[in-house]
């Protein structure tokens, strides 16, 4: 009698072929497979919008930062030992310039006032004033969106320069002929209005006066409530203890030295709350894809019991039926994955488009996104192509079974 | 000579209350080259046999031996490797894949046999000659015929070389002409290309043709062959 022998009896299936055989069935299917791949489409596209816009936004705020600066520190009176306001001293923005790594300093000066459209008009706008000199422009990198700023020449007369929102609460739209306002009954003719601007919004809210006129014709401590200060790029960290002590060389412990850039990055970081929200959003529907897909995948086996059997009867092992429907089902899913990827970077560019931002999606993503998808085809397919294998092959072939 | 099937004393029960015998104490010898019909009425057993015989159902005792080899101790893999190395089947209602063409289904005769795919479907054509249909490779099923797509099976069946071809009512939903075609292309493959074929059948048109009949009743076999045929009576 002749021994079986390995090379006699195995079956093989070709590492080719079991692919072929895993993507056969997708194909003689188009609209089931279209309409299943659809649910982790729509789980992928969910995410990849979600990561692709959050990420783009996130791009255009570090593009704004950047060209703004981030080398631009702001120096505050911080509290005294016994819990009291310090203030700093008087001369505080002069000793900074002096600094070897300080490019630009100015101060500015909170002053309390009611600013008011003219002397008979009492609303409250909620605005403030604030005194400063013609560098506050170059430092904070302000830009006017009409008429001229606090300069050398003008900060020694009544004039004003209105922030965006101030401007936009007084009604003054233009700084062409001559409007004015009223601080605390006292007349000044607005000679400018700024943009808006993302790094100090406060300033938006707040009408500039010369910080000369203010010491010399009002008689206002010229007490600076903020110095900024532009350092050399490279010197940012190195430059804030120096800061403090500059400033202050009596109590440099009573000094704040900030970098406000930093507080509008982290407002990027108060969204990741949403978008975990979102994410976990795409994830559900991702597992509500997969759950479609084992569900097709078992309705399949079901349908196609003679194929099975017919496969059987070719010399088809237990595992090449298994590892059939399971490629199928990931190749489902993978199919699903890449619709979504293209539907989520639409979605993300359109948005971005209508936002004025540029595409940015990070590749992990996209690739995050395919494997995902793979791997959850292929865990949804487990189930029904194990039932597929363990059908009983003289039962399969059976008509009608 | 190697039998290419030995069935010694095969007894296949299904569970129930009592247990059916759907075969009991089978003994059958099939030689390379010969062609038998396996008759008996619908439920006699017919089936079972067969898939014994195909190494798709195990008999609850007895042995099974295709070209020589035990099957008794072979696990999923060995079985599937005999089916797709030495068996051939063809079903009643043919098992084609309906959205690959002609061609591709036939190639499927040795799609587990780890041959590269440009081998099979050169194979695949020869078969298809060999059937008459070399025409209609690239031709997908749902536009045959059922003549044809059970020539189309027949050529799967005979593609791989097997040593022994299994039909499981091979013209059951054929009209009588086609079967008649189909039966002279089993008889032909048989006579000229040396398959060794096994056809079920309940149709004693058939079977009449076919010089060696098993019949089969309630599970037990009875072979024409043995004891010796009876002469063939030649027509005046
Ligand atoms: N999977 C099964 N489970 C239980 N009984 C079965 C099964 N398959 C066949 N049978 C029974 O075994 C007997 C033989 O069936 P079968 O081999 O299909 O006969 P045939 O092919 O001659 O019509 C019948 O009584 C049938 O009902
Ligand atoms: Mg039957």
């Amino acid at each position: 009698m002749r021994r079986p022998t390995r090379s006699t009896t195995r079956s093989r299936l070709r590492l080719r072929d079991r692919f072929g055989t895993g993507l056969s069935g997708l194909g003689s299917r188009p609209g089931r497979t279209l309409l299943t791949a659809l649910g982790i489409a729509l789980g992928i596209a969910s995410m990849v919008t979600v990561v692709g816009i959050s990420s783009s936004s996130k791009a255009d705020l570090l593009a704004e930062l950047d060209a703004l600066g981030t080398n631009l520190l702001q120096v505050r009176p911080g509290q005294s030992l016994f819990g009291d306001e310090a203030v700093l001293p008087t001369d505080a923005a002069t000793m900074l310039r002096a600094v070897p790594t300080v490019l630009d300093a100015v101060g500015v000066t909170s002053i309390s006032g009611d600013v008011t459209r003219n002397e008979h008009d009492d609303d409250p706008y909620g605005l403030s004033v604030v005194a400063t000199d013609g560098r506050l422009v170059d430092v904070l990198q302000l830009e006017l969106a009409s008429g001229r700023s606090i300069d050398a020449e003008t900060q020694s007369l009544p004039v004003a320069v209105l922030g965006a929102v101030a401007a936009e609460r007084l009604a003054i739209a233009d700084a062409s002929g001559g409007p004015t306002v009223t601080i605390d009954s006292v007349k000044f003719q607005v000679i400018g209005i700024l943009k808006p601007h993302a790094l100090h919004p406060d300033l938006d809210r707040s009408v500039l006066i010369g910080e000369a006129h203010a010491r010399d014709d009002l008689g206002i401590d010229p007490n600076h409530s903020a110095v900024y200060v532009r350092v050399e790029p490279s010197l940012i960290e190195e430059s804030r203890p120096i800061l403090a002590r500059t400033a202050n060389p009596v109590s440099p412990n009573e000094v704040e030295v900030s970098r406000p850039s930093d507080a509008l990055e982290a407002q990027t970081k108060v969204d990741q709350n949403l978008q975990n929200l979102l994410l976990a959003l795409g994830g559900v529907a991702l597992l509500v894809g997969g759950v479609g897909i084992a569900n097709i995948m078992v309705i399949s086996v079901i349908e196609r019991r003679s194929e099975i059997g017919l496969r059987r009867a070719l010399g088809a092992t237990r595992g090449h039926i298994s590892s059939q429907f399971v490629i199928e089902a990931a190749a489902l899913s993978t199919l699903g994955g890449a619709l979504g990827l293209g539907m989520g970077v639409a979605a993300t560019w359109i948005y971005a488009d209508s936002q004025g931002w540029s595409l940015a999606i990070p590749v992990q993503a996209l690739l995050a996104g395919i494997a995902a998808a793979l791997a959850i085809g292929a865990f949804a397919g487990l189930y029904p192509a194990t039932k597929a294998a363990r059908l009983d092959p003289a039962d399969a072939v059976r008509p009608h079974g | 000579m190697t039998p290419a099937l030995e069935l010694r004393n095969v007894t296949r029960l299904y569970p129930g209350e009592p247990p059916i015998r759907a075969l009991d104490g089978v003994d059958l010898r099939i030689d390379p080259g010969e062609m038998i019909a396996i008759v008996g009425p619908s439920g006699s057993g017919k089936s079972t046999l067969l898939n014994i015989m195909g190494t798709l159902d195990r008999p609850t005792s007895g042995d099974v031996l295709i070209d020589g080899i035990d099957t008794a101790s072979l696990g999923d893999r060995q079985r599937s490797g005999l089916r797709s190395g030495r068996l051939g089947f063809i079903f009643q209602s043919f098992h084609l894949l309906e959205g690959m063409r002609v061609v591709d289904n036939v190639a499927n005769g040795l799609l587990y046999r780890g041959i590269d795919r440009s081998t099979r479907l050169k194979r695949a054509r020869e078969a298809l000659e060999l059937v008459g249909l070399a025409d209609r490779a690239a031709t997908r099923p749902p536009k045959l015929s059922g003549g044809q797509r059970q020539r189309v099976a027949i050529a799967r069946a005979l593609v791989g070389d097997p040593a022994l071809i299994l039909a499981d009512e091979p013209t059951g939903n054929l009209d009588s002409q086609t079967s008649e075609d189909i039966l002279e292309l089993l008889e032909d493959l048989n006579a000229h290309h040396g398959a060794t074929i096994a056809i079920i059948t309940h149709d004693l048109e058939v079977a009449e043709r076919i010089p060696r009949r098993i019949n089969v009743r309630d599970g037990r076999v009875e072979d024409t062959a043995a004891p010796p045929p009876i002469p063939v009576e030649v027509p005046a």
